[in-house]
């Protein structure tokens, strides 16, 4: 039997209207029952259809007689306007973040950001599909495979090495090749090598960035950019050429204590990865896809010969 | 006068919104209809200067939307429309079939991103009422989807955001 304030709660987590406490006990709830997890999960599918449908109009030139001649802010482009084909496909990937009292960002105020928008409902509106992915992750180990949905995959084996990649260089005493004070330079290496149009700047997500390096790929070199939190806190973006899809054996995990937001753009696979609470992973996800598609000049950074 | 500038400018960037908004509460209706009514929520708040406002943007934003709901609700409720044609997606669909408020409180928070107390503030009802409508709209939505008599097999994939191969 359907209990009615239970269901109110599930809206409200949808809307983001619940408080990070809150949140994560209904995050919790529904790794326990996949039926409301896919309840959950038909609601966002709405929401993103709505979005899809009726964006485009908010895009469109104003009427003349709607203009009414000011000052005008109209000439906003941004990342909306690029167009939302260019994001294929997101994933939320999470273990448990091991119990950070950091304060958090509300989803929902990215969201509601303009510039934001189209990516924002992507993001969101997979994020219900991988509810199955966090049991897998939680309960690691389990004999029982749960029913996984159907996804996209990149080259098999992706989150894997991002996750090792992640592991092997976020902790050590030189995690980077070059610092942040060679951007220019960072950026036309990683460019070069493995087709990155920016370097992602997540400041105003809280996070500085460290540098960045190579990692070995699939087929090919893929890049790491490692930002810190003021916190000490290490996220890693890692990323490679869209490689053949395949079907892993097992299920994308990533190490328990972290989490790992995938997405597709521009020709290049990504994972976020960090040990950061969902909220302020997904933000940050969010905010470094909308730098990967935004067409402001890239930025030369201090140190370009 | 920068101040009349600025606010104009203002409004001039939450049109779009609106204008989304608008269409999407037609559900199906020609676009000049939903641009009709956007234009006459537009009008009364041209002339008011932006000290009217000292919240500044978030407050000219809910009396904007708030007075456009007046104009919907006048004009757009009642008409007699046709209903979406066959070739709008699936969704729209789903929209006309929802009752009218229903519809309002679903498309404010989730299209336009408004949270629960704000959206309920522009329909100037109770936060628990606003619940109500969009829970409705949300329960009748996904019905709807499941129905067999959605227009076409191809066309109802367009309410499910697909995972491109």
């Amino acid at each position: 039997m359907a209990n009615v304030s239970e269901d109110f709660e599930l809206h409200a987590f949808v809307d983001g209207e619940l408080d990070s406490e809150r949140r994560r006990a209904v995050e919790d709830r529904l790794v326990q029952h996949p039926d409301k997890a896919s309840l959950v999960e038909g609601w966002r599918r709405q929401n993103a259809a709505l979005r899809a449908a009726f964006t485009h109009v908010a895009q469109e030139p104003l009427p003349a007689t709607m203009r009414l001649g000011g000052g005008s802010a109209a000439g906003r482009s941004g990342p909306a306007a690029q167009g939302h084909g260019l994001i294929e496909t997101g994933v939320i990937h999470w273990g448990r973040p091991s119990g950070a009292t950091r304060t958090m960002r509300r989803v929902d105020s990215l969201r509601r950001n303009r510039q934001r928008n189209i990516l924002s409902w992507i993001m969101t509106g997979l994020v219900g599909v991988f509810i199955a992915g966090a049991a897998l992750v939680v309960f690691a180990g389990s004999a029982t495979q749960p029913q996984r949905p159907e996804m996209i995959v990149p080259a098999a084996g992706f989150v894997t090495r991002a996750d090792l990649t992640y592991l092997t260089f976020a902790r050590d005493a030189r995690p980077v090749e070059i610092a942040s004070d060679r951007l220019g330079e960072l950026a036309e290496w990683l460019r070069a090598r493995t087709g990155l149009a920016r370097v992602p700047d997540l400041a105003p997500s809280g996070l500085r960035l460290i540098g960045g390096r190579l990692a070995p790929g699939a087929a090919s070199a893929a890049g790491f950019l490692l930002y810190e939190t003021t916190s000490g806190g290490r996220v890693g973006l890692y990323f490679e050429p869209i490689g053949m899809a395949g079907s892993p054996s097992t299920p994308p995990r990533a190490t328990v204590g972290l989490t790992a937001i995938e997405w597709r753009a521009a020709g290049l696979d990504f994972v976020l990865i960090g040990p950061l609470p969902s909220e302020e992973m997904q933000a940050a996800a969010e905010r470094a896809a909308a730098e990967i598609l935004s067409q402001r000049p890239v930025a030369n950074g201090a140190g370009r010969p | 006068m920068t101040q009349r500038k600025d606010f104009r400018g203002a409004l001039e960037a939450l049109a779009p919104g609106v204008r989304r908004y608008a269409r999407a509460l037609s559900a199906g209706e020609p676009p000049s209809v939903a641009d009709e009514l956007v234009l006459e929520a537009l009008q009364p708040l041209r002339e008011v200067a932006s000290n009217d406002f000292p919240g500044g943007e978030s407050e000219l934003r809910l009396r904007l939307y708030a007075t456009f709901t007046q104009v919907a609700e006048r004009k757009l409720r009642e008409s007699a429309s046709t209903g979406p044609s066959l070739r709008h997606p699936v969704i729209v669909h789903g929209l006309a079939d929802l009752a009218f408020e229903d519809r309002e409180a679903l498309l404010l928070v989730v299209l336009e991103g408004f949270s629960y107390d704000h959206a309920a503030e522009i329909l100037g009802v109770e936060r628990d009422i606003l619940v109500g409508r969009l829970v409705r709209a949300r329960t009748r939505l996904s019905a709807f989807d499941n129905q067999p008599s959605a227009p076409s097999d191809g066309t109802r994939r367009a309410l499910h955001l697909r995972v491109v191969k």
